[in-house]
């Protein structure tokens, strides 16, 4: 029997807060406070509807996506690192953004400048992403009229939509599987390990859960802490109150599972030096030992 | 007397021999080697070069137990003929530099009867030369590669890191590498998660990213075959190690 415990769903973690943000979106107020104090002199995203990536050099023009659309985060790392010089670059996105980053850091392929220029990366907890006409797809699929979606969080265990009516939609993890891009599918860092630190959109837009995975996301959060003690505050949860966001990351590797299983299986093509990417998934499945916190797959 | 893989060293002389070789290329690949500055200082006590065009006086090349070699092979260039037979005496083991050594680079592009080389010109990559395929172990990419990439690499080379050698071991199988490859082994097999990392990655900006399918967008003119957009996607091979955190 395969049991996804904690360690391969979420990842090695130091700590948990909860942060609350005074009425604005915490993770906004935490990036502005970093520009602010220059802790970062530099926030590459994506934009609010998440489409198009984004380089915010000033905290007016701060915006971070809102919905698990990001695409392109890292097309602009060159301009951000060689047309604008900055040196202390923090990076907000989906996992996949730092699988990219993490490598050429490792490496050093083709961008050797991002080994000394990140100072920060934050990724969000990511269901799976969508394009525009997979989200009007989706909520038209379960909701029966396509609607614009403003923003995505967790509650009680699901994903849930808020839409441009204001409406809550609660996604079935199955159905949203379905509408993911194909690559989402086969996914098994959805909680963005190899960062600094992890955003858990909750349902207050006030809220959100922080996990810091290591001393640098530590520090710069005490340091925002201390230069600014009233604008966020943090509380210490336990691993027993993820409740809003563990069952749905359970069931959502469970379906990305089956497919890399039924993709091997298949035969069906694999990455061009890798032959078994996926094969040492379905390895792991058969009980061999590998250790997977050390490999994002 | 120590022996290691049947070659004699000296034990006061317990330094990793390598060689630079030079083939029909820009020189940008051994520059790059000159760029690691400080970094290079550190592995200077374990490293001797023995051979570089650029980089000693020695006429003869001596025997060497890694040769970096840049640049294609120009069928038609005696000189180069012999230096392909010395580099395969000489050397133990082949690591080829950059796009033009690795891939064909540029080089690829050569059709002869240029107006600045106005004679049939024919290049080879050194990874496709048949006398040198058992020797040719690793293949490093780049358009030049970055110095960061061959400090590590070097690094790898003398801690014996096998992790962190595979994928380029892996590149010296490969004969082709261009932007193409994107769409050929990522994109339509359903890997790309539209990140953006290969066109980052493009030192001659061939690929794009296109905001309106959400996927990279390759320009053929300007490729320069260097293989750093492959080797840079996140899905193209080997899962490489998380950072690990204290």
């Amino acid at each position: 029997m395969v049991v996804f415990d904690e360690k391969l769903l979420i990842g090695k973690y130091k700590e948990a807060f909860l942060v609350e943000g005074k009425g604005k979106n915490p993770v906004k107020v935490l990036f502005n406070l970093m520009l602010n104090y220059n802790l970062i002199d530099g926030l590459l995203t994506a934009s609010s509807k998440g489409n198009n990536p984004r380089l915010i050099l000033r905290s007016s023009e701060l915006e971070i996506p809102e919905r698990n659309a990001c695409f392109g985060i890292n097309s602009l790392l060159k301009k951000a690192v060689q047309k604008y010089r900055l040196s202390k670059l923090a990076i907000f996105g989906p996992a996949c953004t730092f699988d990219g980053l993490n490598k050429t850091q490792y490496f050093g392929i083709g961008c050797n400048w991002t080994k000394t220029a990140i100072a920060l990366k934050v990724s969000f907890l990511c269901p799976g992403i969508l394009t525009e006409r997979g989200f009007q797809a989706e909520v038209c699929d379960i909701f029966g009229k396509a609607e614009h979606v403003e923003r995505f969080f967790f509650k009680n265990g699901k994903l849930c939509y808020e839409l441009k009516s204001k409406s809550e939609v609660q996604i079935p993890t199955d159905i949203h599987h379905s509408y993911t891009i194909t690559p989402c599918r086969y996914c098994l860092n959805l909680s963005g390990k190899g960062t600094d630190l992890t955003c858990v959109y909750l349902n207050r837009k006030d809220r959100t859960i922080i996990i810091v995975r290591s001393e640098r996301g530590f520090s710069l959060l005490a340091q925002v802490q201390k230069k600014s003690p009233l604008s966020l505050t943090f509380r210490r949860i336990l691993k027993e109150k993820f409740t809003d966001f563990f069952p749905f990351l359970k069931e959502k590797f469970m379906l990305n599972a089956a497919d890399i299983i039924e993709r091997v299986e298949l035969g069906l093509p694999v990455p061009k030096w890798n032959d078994n990417k996926l094969r040492r998934f379905y390895r792991v499945l058969n009980s061999i030992d590998v250790n997977s916190e050390e490999e994002v797959f | 007397m120590l022996y290691r893989n049947k070659f004699t060293f000296e034990e006061n002389d317990f330094k990793l021999k390598i060689g630079f070789f030079h083939f029909s290329s820009c020189s940008g690949c051994q520059v790059a080697f000159l760029d690691m500055f400080e970094e290079a200082v550190e592995i200077l006590d374990t490293v001797e070069l023995v051979y570089s065009n650029m980089l000693t006086k020695r006429r003869n090349i001596p025997p060497m137990d890694v040769a970096f070699v840049e640049g294609a092979l120009c069928i038609e260039d005696p000189h180069q003929l012999n230096l392909i037979r010395e580099l395969n005496r000489k050397s133990k083991l082949i690591v080829t530099v950059g796009g033009c050594a690795s891939f064909g680079g540029v080089r690829r592009l050569s059709c002869g009867n240029q107006l600045p080389q106005p004679n049939h010109q024919s290049f080879v990559p050194i990874t496709e030369v048949e006398i040198l395929k058992p020797k040719v172990k690793y293949s490093i990419p780049g358009c030049p590669p970055n110095p960061a990439l061959l400090y590590s690499f070097l690094l790898a080379l003398l801690e014996v890191n096998e992790d962190f050698l595979q994928p380029f071991e892996l590149m010296s199988l490969s004969t082709r590498a261009s932007g193409l490859d994107i769409f050929s082994e990522v994109v339509n097999k359903g890997f790309c998660v539209g990140c953006g990392t290969c066109s980052t990655a493009c030192p001659v900006r061939a690929i794009s990213f296109d905001a309106n399918c959400s996927k990279p967008s390759f320009n053929a003119n300007l490729c320069v075959h260097c293989g750093s957009c492959l080797a840079a996607c996140p899905q193209s091979f080997k899962p490489y190690p998380q950072p690990t955190y204290i």
